[in-house]
């Protein structure tokens, strides 16, 4: 049960900053309150306006319907040898449409022998889940996936 | 049934069984009355072998134990880019596909055409007692070790005798029938308690690689929760089965029934066990058994390799061909037990080198019962008959459920629902599963039961603020008509009463209803309306649920047919399709 103590593992450090977005199936003007971040503003937060390259080297998993909008898994798993000279340095987890899009927040080192992170995060409605990884080298590379938010009900 | 000497030479014929057997004197008398019900049989059973291993398919049987009428859509709309596949074809538009003549054994079963006059030449469909001779046919011809089958799920609910013995009568049919492996999907509507002890009283085994614990708290966190696979030796091959249930029962289904499992389509997951079992099991065939619903699997075969066989579920679909995606061979086989699908495969140097397929319709007039059967049926059904054989009333027309927006015996329920609650706007579920009933016909408890006999029956009536209505509508609107088959789930259109709308099918997400009407006036957005609902989800987002008067929807409905006696439901669709010209359209939309 390599996998399921390494997931663990990975709970117990995590460094997890998962921000909390009042969600609801149906509410198209959530979050208008104090906690808001739009997408663009929150990828330039992070980036300091660097671009951001598309890469497959980056495997996002997110299911194509979300079980229940309010607590949607998410692995990022990058792909990266963890030395010194080059690791991942941060995975940032954003959504599209959330009133706050900025998610998640982890910062690793050659320590954590893996450039993973994996957690659940809320949607507010269907939009795409975005990975956001940060490499030593200062650059950063991106990946975006679709999760379906829907009341659903049918058979 | 009466069967004259006319009705014979069209069962003949419509078995194509003239040309075999050559000139029509053979069927004249009572000798050819005993020759035709041979032939007959024969014929059902008739196929072209292959190898020396066979896999018998079911799926989606909603518990028919007993033979029944299920009439196939006449309104199948999908979203452009699916019209005229297969999985989106009904009526002549499937008879064209298949070269299927009107009138013929093959178009009663897989077409609405005709239906009500088919129905009393061809007599009624399905249950146990005829499905058992074609297995044990099979059986025979091939020799039992080298057959098995396979059922796809969906088989635990759907009639009284399932509920009321919470899926045992079921799984009893299953032991008899020789269920070798299944998966699931309104088998978790038992709860997790119950099918553990179901799958305890099976013979058979239940596997799937796409449900896991999701409870983070728990030891299983992020473990499977049923075997992932099965491995068996049929005529001296090795076949791994894989099993996929419905990826999105908790969505579909209240999440109470499932809390702390998780689901998903899981495709990744999927390609490490095919891997897994062609490297280290050095498995010879690769058959998914899925209830993914049939276009879902023709995009999974784009997704995974090395599968040779997607035996799927979940749409109800009667796929007389197979469909290749990819070397993956697809089949599924229909629902409400009507067929069993026969597959053959010849299997050399550890790979599938040929393969044969046929649907073979459960006539229930052409195959004699086997007793053993029959008593099966008699004995679950015994504590229930006077309740089930009720007569609640007549029906002037046709009964019948499927079709995509509207059909006659929803909107009977729908009637019900408004009597009795007094709502402006009713929803009813857009299920696959459920009966028919023949003009004239009388309307038993049982057959109410065989449109509503769920786990969570309650009909709740409580407001939601028009806007919520209109957004909920596109948002199961986008379920059905969705251009991706991996972001669909495998219904139809939730059917409302009290109300009607326009629809735009090509339409992007969220802008495809127009012109909704509630009691005859426009939707007022900001207006809160009273609204019923069963077997669904939407009373989580109502307010003011009125707890007092909440019943099980097969009491409300049978109530009001009790009262009413006779019922004369309209055909006609409170729902206007905007860009397409008919129900059953051909590829590029044309009618």
């Amino acid at each position: 049960m390599e996998r399921r103590n390494f997931i663990k593992s990975m709970c117990a450090a995590s460094v997890v900053a998962a921000i909390a977005t009042p969600s609801s199936l149906l509410a198209k003007d959530a979050a208008k309150g104090k906690n808001v971040l739009t997408y663009d503003a929150a990828v330039a937060a992070i980036t300091g306006g660097k671009a951001a390259t598309q890469s497959d080297k980056i495997k996002l998993t997110v299911p194509e319907i979300a079980e229940n909008g309010a607590v949607v898994p998410v692995k990022v798993n990058v792909e990266s040898p963890m030395t010194d000279a080059d690791h991942v340095k941060a995975i940032h987890v954003l959504s599209t449409k959330n009133g706050n899009a900025r998610c998640a927040d982890v910062m690793l080192t050659p320590m954590n022998a893996k450039g993973y992170f994996a957690t659940r995060i809320k949607l507010a409605g269907t939009q795409d889940v975005v990975a956001l990884v940060e490499l030593s080298d200062g650059s950063f590379l991106t990946t975006a996936k679709s999760v379906k938010v829907t009341i659903g009900g049918c058979g | 049934m009466e069967i004259d000497r006319r009705d014979f030479l069209q069962i003949a014929a419509s078995l194509g069984l003239l040309g075999a057997v050559g000139g029509t004197n053979l069927f004249a008398g009572e000798a050819g009355k005993e020759r035709i019900k041979k032939l007959s049989f024969s014929n059902v059973v008739d196929f072209e072998a292959k190898g020396k291993a066979t896999i018998l398919h079911i799926c989606d049987m909603h518990a028919h134990i007993k033979p029944l009428y299920w009439r196939e859509p006449s309104t199948l709309i999908s979203a452009k880019n699916l019209v005229g596949t297969p999985g989106f074809i009904c009526g002549e538009a499937f008879q064209k596909h298949y070269n299927i003549q009107p009138g013929t054994l093959d178009a009663y079963f897989d077409t609405h055409n005709d239906f009500s006059e088919l129905a009393k030449k061809f007599g009624k469909m399905g249950g146990i007692a005829h499905m058992k001779p074609i297995i044990d046919h099979v059986k025979k011809e091939r020799g039992a070790k080298n057959v098995l089958l396979l059922d796809s799920g969906d088989t635990w609910q759907g009639t009284a005798v399932a509920l009321k013995t919470a899926g045992e009568a079921i799984v009893d049919a299953q032991n008899y029938l020789g269920v070798d492996v299944m998966v699931g999907h309104w088998e978790f509507t038992y709860g997790k308690e119950r099918v553990h002890e179901l799958i305890g009283k099976l013979d058979g085994e239940f596997i799937s690689q796409n449900v896991i614990d999701n409870d983070p708290f728990s030891d299983d966190f992020e473990e499977l929760i049923f075997p992932p696979y099965s491995i068996k030796e049929i005529g001296g091959a090795k076949i791994g089965i894989i099993g996929q249930s419905f990826p999105f029962t908790s969505t579909a289904n209240p999440k109470k029934f499932t809390e702390g499992w998780s689901f998903g389509l899981r495709h990744e997951s999927l390609q490490e066990y095919v891997n897994m079992l062609r490297k280290e099991k050095k498995v010879d065939c690769i058959v998914v058994l899925s209830h993914d619903g049939f276009s879902v699997d023709q995009e999974l075969a784009k997704k995974v390799t090395g599968v040779d066989f997607i035996l799927s579920g979940h749409t109800h679909d009667p796929s007389p061909d197979p469909i290749i995606v990819n070397d993956t061979v697809i089949l599924i086989s229909g629902s409400h037990g009507k067929y069993v699908g026969r597959l053959d495969i010849d299997i050399k140097n550890k790979k599938v080198v040929d393969y044969n397929f046929k649907l073979m319709p459960v006539a229930s007039n052409l195959i004699p019962a086997d007793k053993a059967g029959v008593d099966l049926v008699e004995k679950w059904y015994k504590p229930y008959n006077k309740e089930l054989n009720e007569v609640l009333g007549t029906t002037k027309g046709l009964l019948y459920k499927r079709d995509t927006f509207y059909s006659t015996f929803d909107s009977l329920i729908g009637m019900a629902i408004e009597d009795e609650m007094k709502s402006d706007i009713n929803f009813n579920p857009g299920y696959r599963w459920g009966t028919t009933v023949l003009p004239g016909g009388d309307i038993l408890k049982d057959n109410v039961y065989e449109m509503t006999a769920i786990t969570y029956p309650e009909v709740y009536t409580f407001d939601l603020k028009g806007e919520v209505i209109f957004n909920l509508m596109e948002d199961i609107a986008d379920n059905v008509f969705n251009a991706n088959p991996l972001l669909q789930q495998g219904g139809d259109m939730s059917r409302v009463t009290g109300a009607s709308y326009s629809i735009t099918i090509s339409a992007p997400s969220g802008k495809r209803i127009s012109d909704f009407m509630i009691g005859g006036k426009p939707i007022d957005m900001k207006k809160t309306y009273r609204v019923s609902s069963w077997g669904g989800n939407l009373q989580n987002v109502g307010e003011n649920l009125d707890e007092k008067i909440i019943r099980p929807v097969y009491e409300v409905v049978s109530d009001y047919i009790r009262k009413n006696k006779v019922v004369d439901i309209s055909m006609e669709s409170n729902v206007k399709v905007l860009d397409m010209d008919c129900g059953c359209p051909v590829k590029g939309a044309k009618c």
